[in-house]
């Protein structure tokens, strides 16, 4: 699913570089639910940032899918991100003045979908996270679990093969933590491929294999 | 997603009402200037145009002057006298004359019942109408048969009808001009003009046939004639002209003092050219306004960037590409220039609606949203849209994803 081999990124300000990834070597079988475990400027971010095509390597090879994404534009990545990966934040970032439905709807609209297939779509993963009554509701009506919901059925709106969750419980409550927690369980055991990203042991412990990055290289799996 | 879009777009508008309301306002007074100022202008060019035709239209006139050449062993200052004879033969002698009239002029005391005037009378022929645009409006003007037996007829100019005979009907009934009755014959067609090359305006004035003018009055020479070449025709009109009646009266073709030549086609050709300038004026006047609205949209277009840029960020991650945030924040600054221009356009029409139109239209003619009107403004308007929406949609359509996504 994901292979990258001795990645690299440089980040240049003027006349200062700063490696941020030194030759990252990971992979992640269909399937898996991995947790991506580090402390903060240990280029976990920009690792993440990568993998969902949202910035491209320096050096080295990113093969998702057994395609190299590497050397992509940005739009060539657009269409990656919007077919491939399925992104849950921490702070959910869904757009305030659209609905539930909306919001669900979105990553299908960016890929010319007709309007029957969308809504049905939409239904279904709604009614999956359970939130199908809630359909016609803003942001700000649902409540933080709810909200993550909603950003998980959008995450998923695509059928993407890889889910990437940074941190998702990160502004919940325990509860609405576990619930999440128990949905991405769920989701795996469907068959889903999962990375998440997180600081906590107790969290990565619902995984299923655990990862560390320190200064811009993977350690060995725990 | 063009539902989603508008949704979008007028929740944004409808959430900051002052926002909203300022964005437009620059864009809606712009539109609503450069329509006004459009239809002015056009209106002005219309009625210079028209109060010019109120003149004559594709007309000469020519006044016998005094000679400052000489000529053929008689010295300068001889004072050229033309009597209606010599005109009405000119229109034989030279080619493309298409009608011609001697004109005399003079001041009377013309009185009906008890209301007196001291007004203008004008000793004309039957081809004098069409060239002075003299039209009747009841009745008719003066006829050949007039002039053949010399009647005492008079065609009334409206201003003096209407002061002489009130809610009368003038028809066939009796003026006074120092005493000699004469018999009206029609009264003239209201026309905008506001000068005249001598004497009152048309409006003021009576005409007669020029034989009784010179026959009663004793006058032999003509104050001035009036011709109408064929169209583009008058400068080898007027060169003929000189030419005959240097020759039979005695002074240089070359002598423009002799005879004194207005050229109305000239100055309807200039008139042109300098109404097209004015037009050309106001529209950037106009435009320049809108174009201060335009970049009131654009700021404030390039605020909304700034605060939309999470969502910006989330679309990018969900797949949009680039090209398409940029079409969402070029047409959102589309929409709220082309509604402003909507609005500005309906305060504009409704504003031309309510003005008196009868008491400005001697001064601007009749201001008014015509095709052309409606044209140029929109293509300003899309062009300043275009502009104003540019920027801000580069702006959003460069967002770094993973920045916008951070940001709180």
């Amino acid at each position: 699913m994901i292979d990258m081999r001795n990645l690299k990124k440089v980040y240049k300000t003027g006349s200062i570089e700063f490696e941020a990834l030194k030759g990252v070597f990971l992979k992640i079988e269909k399937g898996e639910f991995v947790s991506l475990m580090g402390p903060s400027g240990s280029g976990k971010s920009t690792l993440m940032n990568i993998i969902g095509c949202l910035d491209t390597p320096t050096g080295g090879s990113y093969y998702l899918e057994g395609r190299d994404v590497s050397g992509l534009t940005f739009d060539q990545l657009s269409e990656v991100r919007n077919q491939k990966v399925g992104f849950v934040f921490q702070s959910f970032n869904l757009l305030p003045y659209a609905t539930a439905y909306e919001n669900v709807e979105l990553p299908m609209l960016y890929n010319g979908k007709k309007a029957p297939e969308r809504r049905q779509r939409v239904d279904e993963l709604l009614t999956m996270v359970g939130l199908y009554d809630w359909r016609k509701h803003r942001p700000t009506e649902l409540s933080g679990g709810q909200q993550q919901r909603v950003a998980i059925a959008r995450a998923l709106a695509m059928d993407p093969p890889i889910l990437l969750a940074d941190e998702p419980t990160g502004n919940l409550d325990s509860k609405s933590g576990e619930e999440i927690l128990d949905l991405f369980t769920s989701l795996w055991k469907a068959g889903r491929t999962i990375l998440m990203v997180t600081h906590d042991t107790k969290i990565a412990a619902y995984s299923q294999r655990t990862v560390h990055i320190l200064d811009g290289k993977m350690e060995a799996d725990i | 997603m063009i539902f989603i879009f508008f949704k979008n777009l007028f929740m944004d508008l409808y959430r900051q009402p002052l926002r909203t309301f300022l964005t437009l306002s620059g864009v809606v007074w712009g539109t609503f200037a450069s329509v006004l100022l459009l239809a002015f202008g056009d209106g002005v060019s219309k009625s210079g145009k028209k109060s010019m035709h109120g003149m004559g239209e594709g007309i000469v006139i020519a006044w016998p002057g005094t000679t400052t050449i000489s000529y053929k062993g008689i010295t300068k200052g001889k004072a050229v006298r033309l009597t209606a004879e010599d005109v009405l033969l000119v229109k034989e002698k030279v080619p493309d004359i298409l009608r011609i009239s001697p004109e005399y002029i003079r001041s009377r005391r013309i009185r009906y019942n008890k209301e007196e005037y001291n007004n203008n009378i004008r000793g004309v022929n039957v081809e004098y109408q069409y060239m002075r645009n003299t039209i009747a409006q009841k009745g008719r003007f003066i006829d050949d048969p007039d002039v053949k037996n010399r009647r005492r007829v008079c065609f009334l100019g409206n201003t003096i009808a209407q002061n002489l005979f009130k809610d009368e009907d003038p028809l066939e009934k009796k003026v006074y001009v120092e005493g000699v009755p004469f018999m009206v014959v029609g009264v003239m067609v209201k026309k905008i003009q506001n000068s005249n090359y001598s004497g009152q305006r048309d409006e003021h004035c009576l005409f007669i046939p020029y034989t009784t003018f010179s026959t009663l009055y004793g006058q032999k020479y003509v104050s001035n004639v009036i011709i109408q070449p064929f169209p583009g025709q008058s400068v080898p009109v007027v060169a003929n002209i000189r030419e005959y009646l240097g020759n039979k009266i005695g002074f240089s073709p070359k002598d423009a003092d002799a005879l004194f030549i207005w050229d109305f086609t000239d100055l309807e050709k200039s008139l042109d050219i300098f109404f097209l300038a004015f037009n050309i004026f106001l529209g950037m006047i106009g435009s320049f306004t809108l174009m201060v609205g335009g970049v009131g949209v654009a700021s404030i277009m390039l605020v909304v960037v700034e605060e939309r840029l999470r969502e910006i960020g989330v679309k990018l991650a969900v797949g949009a590409k680039r090209k398409q945030i940029l079409r969402q924040f070029f047409s959102e600054a589309l929409i709220i220039i082309l509604m402003g221009g909507l609005i500005g356009f309906a305060f504009a029409a409704l504003v031309l609606g309510v003005i008196p139109m009868e008491k400005i239209e001697d001064y601007v003619g009749h201001p008014q949203i015509n095709v052309m009107v409606g044209i140029v403004t929109i293509l300003i308007l899309l062009a300043v849209g275009s502009i104003a929406g540019l920027m801000p949609a580069r702006k959003a359509a460069s967002t770094n994803p993973i920045e916008a996504l951070r940001s709180r």
